[in-house]
């Protein structure tokens, strides 16, 4: 996937993902070339800077990297993370054009392992290998499916406040209208006849 | 390198998705789903882009997970600048497009709101974008010997098939994710509104209750001037 990104203009993404999941986010950038009217394969000196926050919005990653870059991080705290990347030159306005395509492909859960690595490492016949990948992604199946019974709870508790609370307040203003009322007549009254009009 | 390999090599090297030179390390599995979500500023439109093959196809789903009407223009263009799909303020939608060589541009509109900001979530979920290496990728870094090979081909069958229906669990898990998302979305802000207007009614309805005494005393005390 890729997109357009104006100069030090910032590009944020969300990733809703369960506690302790990797997550590993490359991306390439191209700047536009007006005398070719495409976009160059390389572009030397160019920098993203990536700034990463957990659900409470603090930052866990805020780094610079080089025109290709790989970054990676690993949650704490089940939630929405966000994931932000803006280019730090500002030497593209010298460029014609002063556009940047970005390149971005990010991986969530088991997908971050490097399959060919692990069975490198482990020493593993082809079905073994395939048999662990599919561990992993019943595992990662697994994880996120709890994450979404703790997010569906959560629902539930909101949905159960508002329910309470549509009809506590409904109660409380209806007793205020009708004690208002009776307080309006009780003072007319009295003032009526005070005025000695009654 | 074997010249299938270096030539494997070159073709991937064209790929947006798997631009890591074909280093024994650094090979990355192509990505063959992949899920954004995004904020979507009040008044903006973004559009992204995926290079496809030819006789691939692009699936695209979206959904607008929050943000007041929870809707959004969506446009797919090909890579000859054609209009393909246009939906006009659609809440969600699905897309699949038989692709051909070139750059697909898909938008996501916001102009016609002034003041939310939507977010949205979009899957891309890409078919025979050719599969070939991965095979030949796995093959040469396990070690070990296969005995009973023809045992083996059924035994890698079943496997591939699980992987397979375990790819479609994750793709209905991620869909499940986002609708979820939104209805929590919904419901927070249901959650905020009910309290904001319980109150204000409150302070309103105090207010005009003792406006209106005041100004029934202020009527009665005027004329009791004017008869004196």
């Amino acid at each position: 996937m890729n997109m357009t990104a104006g100069e030090t203009e910032k590009k944020c993404f969300i990733e809703e993902i369960p506690d302790e999941t990797m997550v590993i986010g490359k991306y390439r950038t191209q700047l536009w070339d007006k005398q070719s009217g495409s976009f160059l394969p390389a572009t030397p000196g160019l920098g993203m800077h990536v700034e990463i926050k957990d659900p409470d919005t603090k930052i866990i990653l805020s780094r610079q990297y080089g025109s290709d870059g790989r970054f990676t991080f690993t949650s704490h705290t089940p939630g929405e993370h966000q994931i932000c990347l803006h280019s730090n030159s500002t030497k593209m306005a010298l460029f014609a054009g002063g556009k940047l395509r970005v390149h971005l492909d990010i991986q969530v859960g088991e997908h971050t392992n490097n399959y060919p690595e692990i069975a490198a490492k482990d020493k593993l016949t082809e079905l073994q290998l395939r048999v662990r990948q599919l561990l992993d992604q019943v595992e990662q199946i697994q994880k996120e499916q709890n994450y979404q019974r703790y997010r569906e709870e959560r629902f539930r508790m909101t949905s159960e406040s508002t329910n309470q609370r549509v009809l506590w307040w409904s109660i409380t203003q209806t007793l205020i209208l009708i004690i208002t009322g009776i307080w309006q007549m009780k003072h007319l009254k009295s003032f009526f006849e005070a005025k000695k009009l009654v | 390198m074997t010249p299938v390999r270096r030539f494997l090599c070159a073709w991937l090297v064209s790929f947006p998705l798997a631009w890591d030179s074909c280093g024994v390390q650094a090979a990355f599995s192509q990505a063959m789903d992949s899920d954004f979500t995004l904020n979507l500023p009040a008044g903006r439109k973004e559009c992204f882009y995926q290079t496809m093959k030819r006789d691939a196809s692009l699936e695209i789903e979206y959904q607008v997970l929050d943000g007041a009407g929870l809707d959004v223009d969506f446009s797919i263009f090909s890579p000859s600048g054609q209009l393909l799909f246009n939906d006009q303020r659609k809440s969600d939608g699905v897309h699949t497009v038989e692709t051909e060589d070139g750059d697909y541009m898909f938008c996501f509109d916001n102009t016609f709101s002034t003041v939310s900001d939507k977010l949205v979530f979009f899957e891309l979920i890409l078919d025979n974008m050719d599969t070939d290496e991965d095979p030949e990728n796995w093959k040469e870094y396990v070690h070990g010997i296969d005995t009973l090979d023809m045992k083996l081909e059924d035994i890698m069958d079943t496997i591939n098939n699980v992987k397979a229906r375990l790819s479609k669990s994750v793709q209905i898990q991620t869909l499940l994710r986002a609708f979820e998302a939104r209805d929590r979305n919904i419901q927070e802000s249901n959650f905020e509104r009910v309290n904001f207007w319980s109150v204000v009614n409150l302070v309103v309805m105090v207010m005009v209750s003792g406006v209106q005494v005041y100004l029934v005393r202020s009527l009665f005390e005027d004329k009791k001037k004017i008869r004196t």
